[in-house]
């Protein structure tokens, strides 16, 4: 159910070939998620950014800020960068991307390039889906909603304080709850205490 | 949509009508006609900068720093946080308590009265953080801005600090993410989805206002606070 949807975000100041890109992304079919931004300072201003797998860009964009570019390039240091060349660029510029596409390149090619990307990711994607707890994060679990301090968890499981927290972020990933009370009704819900264990 | 202030006012509430819930806190009317961005702002008397700065965050942008202080987006400020509490307090807060007691009437689970129970408690938390601020940071920026304005005042600024803000100013989002979570993944369900749609509909418009709220709070207001605390300190 839960496909992974891609962010991809176009920098770009030309609505031909913006409009060109976004359609040739789409005929794809693929649930692409596409943003536009007209400049850097705009892309660095999406809070979308942090997400994006992908960014097309057109290097005119980031020739005279390229100290800019790159400690954004930095930050985000997952997402992959494809130039939109349409004119000639110096080989060194055109060396900052992790691809090229050109402006007479076919629709095929340019798909082919993006698609790349995603492949390589797949593999990984697959095994983050596993959401149900494991037995020791129920311990943890168990122990924490019927009141029990990090510490005090820690000394009846024997384990470290820190592992108990590392415990308790994978319980909040994979439940998608964070606070106490909210844990409880989670494991009520699911039968990993009974409801006469629960005390306000 | 990065708005800018040439754009009509009503371009931008159709793309996001979100931005409805924001004039509202400014206290602009709508019935908007043809103005653009900077004549409501001008006849409201609110700078453009801030005008803009809170409309992208409305529309997903980080927010750029409001660089100068003035007295005049001191006061806007507070009386868009003032407004948005009431909103919170007298219209978001009374309807969801409303879906919780409807639900419960149709579905008699005992999950469903722990996580009524579970929004009495964190109302409860909500209701404090809002008087807090209510009553002491609100009046304590009000007055710092008072004396800044004021060359003669005298009236002392209590000796409260906006870091103990920062402290105090603890994450009421986060529950009503869980909220969602139980209401969406996990609460059995029996007859009640549609008010549970309801519920959770309303349950989203609070979070995406909240979420604002804090926003604005925390890079806007903060800052500007700190600010006027070295200004004042600077005069003494």
């Amino acid at each position: 159910m839960s496909k992974k949807v891609d962010n991809i975000i176009i920098v770009e100041t030309s609505d031909i070939i913006y409009e060109g890109i976004f359609s040739i992304l789409t005929n794809t079919g693929q649930p692409y998620k596409i943003h536009l931004a007209d400049n850097l300072r705009e892309l660095e201003q999406l809070n979308i950014r942090t997400k994006a797998d992908l960014v097309f860009i057109n290097p005119v964009l980031i020739q005279n800020q390229l100290k800019d570019f790159h400690s954004l390039k930095k930050e985000l240091n997952d997402t992959r960068w494809i130039g939109i060349v349409y004119t000639y660029f110096d080989q060194q510029l055109l060396s900052i991307f992790d691809e090229i596409i050109y402006i007479n390149d076919t629709p095929d090619k340019i798909i082919t390039s993006v698609q790349k990307f995603f492949s390589e990711q797949n593999p990984g994607n697959q095994n983050q889906q596993q959401k149900t707890l494991s037995e020791r994060e129920i311990d943890v679990l168990k122990l924490l909603v019927s009141g029990n301090a990090n510490k005090e968890i820690a000394d009846k499981l024997n384990i470290s304080t820190h592992t108990v927290i590392s415990h308790r972020k994978k319980i909040s990933q994979k439940t998608g709850i964070k606070s106490v009370s909210g844990l409880t009704i989670y494991a009520v819900v699911n039968s990993i205490i009974s409801i006469n264990d629960y005390r306000e | 949509m990065f708005i800018v202030s040439e754009m009509k006012i009503s371009d931008v509430i159709i793309e996001n009508p979100y931005l409805i819930l924001m004039l509202e806190h400014l206290g602009i009317n709508l019935e908007v006609h043809d103005k653009t961005i900077e004549q409501i702002c001008n006849e409201s008397n609110i700078s453009t900068e801030l005008f803009l700065t809170i409309a992208n965050l409305f529309n997903g942008f980080k927010p750029l720093p409001i660089t100068e202080y003035t007295s005049n987006d001191i006061q806007t400020i507070i009386k868009y946080l003032k407004n948005s509490h009431q909103y919170y307090m007298e219209e978001k807060y009374p309807q969801i308590q409303d879906y919780f007691e409807k639900i419960n009437k149709i579905n008699d689970h005992a999950e469903i009265i722990m996580i009524g129970k579970f929004f009495d408690k964190y109302f409860l938390e909500v209701t404090e953080h809002l008087d807090y601020e209510n009553d002491v940071v609100f009046p304590y920026v009000l007055d710092l801005n008072n004396l800044l304005t004021h060359k003669n005042s005298d009236k002392a600024v209590s000796s409260y600090s906006v870091t103990e803000y920062k402290k105090h100013h603890d994450d009421i989002e986060e529950k009503l993410t869980d909220l969602n979570n139980l209401l969406i993944k996990y609460l059995p369900q029996k007859n009640d989805q549609q008010i549970r749609r309801k519920l959770l509909f309303c349950l989203f418009e609070l979070e995406y206002d909240l979420k604002i709220h804090s926003q604005i709070e925390e890079t806007i207001l903060i800052p500007l606070v700190e600010k006027m605390e070295h200004l004042a300190k600077k005069r003494k």
